[in-house]
């Protein structure tokens, strides 16, 4: 692809060397007219290699953006999708990232909601048997009244009943709940394509940079790197690789150590 | 008590809510970030604000800069509860006034050491 480009990047180089060596050669022996004429084949030269490379330039980013065009609309016919709906891969991996978000916070939400019911459940399995267990301690100790017996072998059949019906409710809430876990599974094989766009994108920004660095260095241009640094009060996110970033505290104990060092 | 849970995570908040319930804090209130959080603290109706940092319009510590400077308002004890670990941040949030720090994740051992933690230091100081 760039070779072609390249041998032309290079012929234009040498054509400035052989110029520059023609042109000191001219002023040596002050033919004036002679150095002038090479000073405007050079910049022909220069002009020629110019639109040439910001031609390629274009051409590449024309190029990039009609694949990724073309890739989502090949899927979009193969899903049977009309092909006029079709969006660019970065707005289908928007799309396929929300869906992630919408998962997580489904399977969240429902998990927390089987934990809701569960709750009053176990709590009401608990009172019931602490309050059977001190009369049966009583029992034991022979120390009912008829009636209280009485009492007692209904209240037993009544709590044997619950507790059958409440392993049921919590066995259906405990498999619920593990079901739910598949949100894992599903967000994790589109967090696996999005990465795949992502380095494609990668691959072809650089190519696309390294072709414009030829433009710049034939126009002279030169790029002053701007060095951002994200601002704290905005927040960071979740810190990903802690182990390589000391100014990342990796958990609570290092944060209270840190803030009893303040004087907390 | 009552207490205000500032994150823009539905999730987050209803976990955090769950927690303070098995604590024994049933009175809670939600806001999804600074600006919606301000207005509910102004009613003068909070007696402790726990807050996320990250979150979109209004931060964490803007939010908790905001309490600070409010005179009706820079007596609420604040717990945040974040995902923001760097140390600059931290210290941060020490000099901006924060009662507690709580890293995501976290777990309810965590949050109830700190929880206590405040309440001891208040009841003490008065």
């Amino acid at each position: 692809m760039s070779e072609d480009n390249a041998s032309k990047l290079g012929e234009f180089e040498s054509v400035v060397k052989d110029g520059a060596v023609d042109l000191l050669n001219k002023l040596e022996v002050g033919d004036f007219s002679g150095a002038i004429k090479i000073i405007q084949e050079l910049s022909d030269a220069r002009h020629t290699s110019f639109y040439n490379e910001v031609g390629y330039l274009t051409r590449s980013l024309h190029d990039a953006i009609r694949d990724f065009q073309l890739d989502s609309v090949e899927m979009m016919i193969q899903s049977g999708v009309d092909s006029s709906e079709a969006t660019s891969k970065i707005t289908d991996a928007s799309d396929r990232l929300n869906y992630v978000i919408e998962m997580t916070s489904s399977a969240a939400n429902k998990t927390m909601d089987m934990v809701d019911s569960s709750v009053p459940v176990a709590s009401e399995l608990q009172t019931q048997a602490k309050a059977l267990h001190k009369d049966w301690n009583r029992l034991i100790q022979r120390d009912l009244t008829p009636q209280e017996f009485r009492e007692l072998y209904k209240r037993i059949d009544a709590f044997l009943k619950y507790t059958d019906e409440s392993a049921t409710t919590l066995h259906n809430n405990l498999n619920t709940i593990l079901l739910e876990q598949g949100y894992q599974d599903l967000t994790g094989q589109v967090i696996t394509r999005v990465n795949d766009l992502i380095r494609d994108v990668e691959e072809r920004l650089v190519h696309l940079v390294s072709v414009a660095g030829r433009v710049d260095s034939i126009s002279g241009m030169e790029h002053e790197a701007e060095n951002k640094e994200k601002n704290d009060d905005r927040g960071h996110g979740p810190a990903i690789n802690k182990k390589d970033n000391p100014e990342v505290l990796n958990n609570q104990d290092e944060v209270d150590d840190l803030l009893s060092s303040l004087g907390f | 008590m009552k207490i205000l849970i500032v994150d823009d995570f539905s999730t987050m908040r209803r976990i955090i809510k769950n927690l303070l319930r098995d604590l024994g804090f049933t009175n809670t209130v939600e806001a999804d970030d600074g600006t919606t959080a301000l207005p509910i603290l102004q009613t003068g109706t909070i007696d402790f604000l726990v807050t996320d940092w990250n979150m979109p319009g209004m931060t964490g510590i803007e939010l908790l800069r905001a309490v600070r400077a409010d005179d009706k308002l820079k007596t609420i004890p604040v717990l945040m509860v974040t995902a923001e670990a760097k140390r600059d941040q931290i210290i941060a949030a020490a000099q901006a006034g924060v009662n507690g720090y709580v890293v995501k994740p976290f777990t309810a051992v965590a949050l109830k050491e700190k929880i206590e933690k405040i309440f001891e230091r208040i009841d003490s100081a008065k």
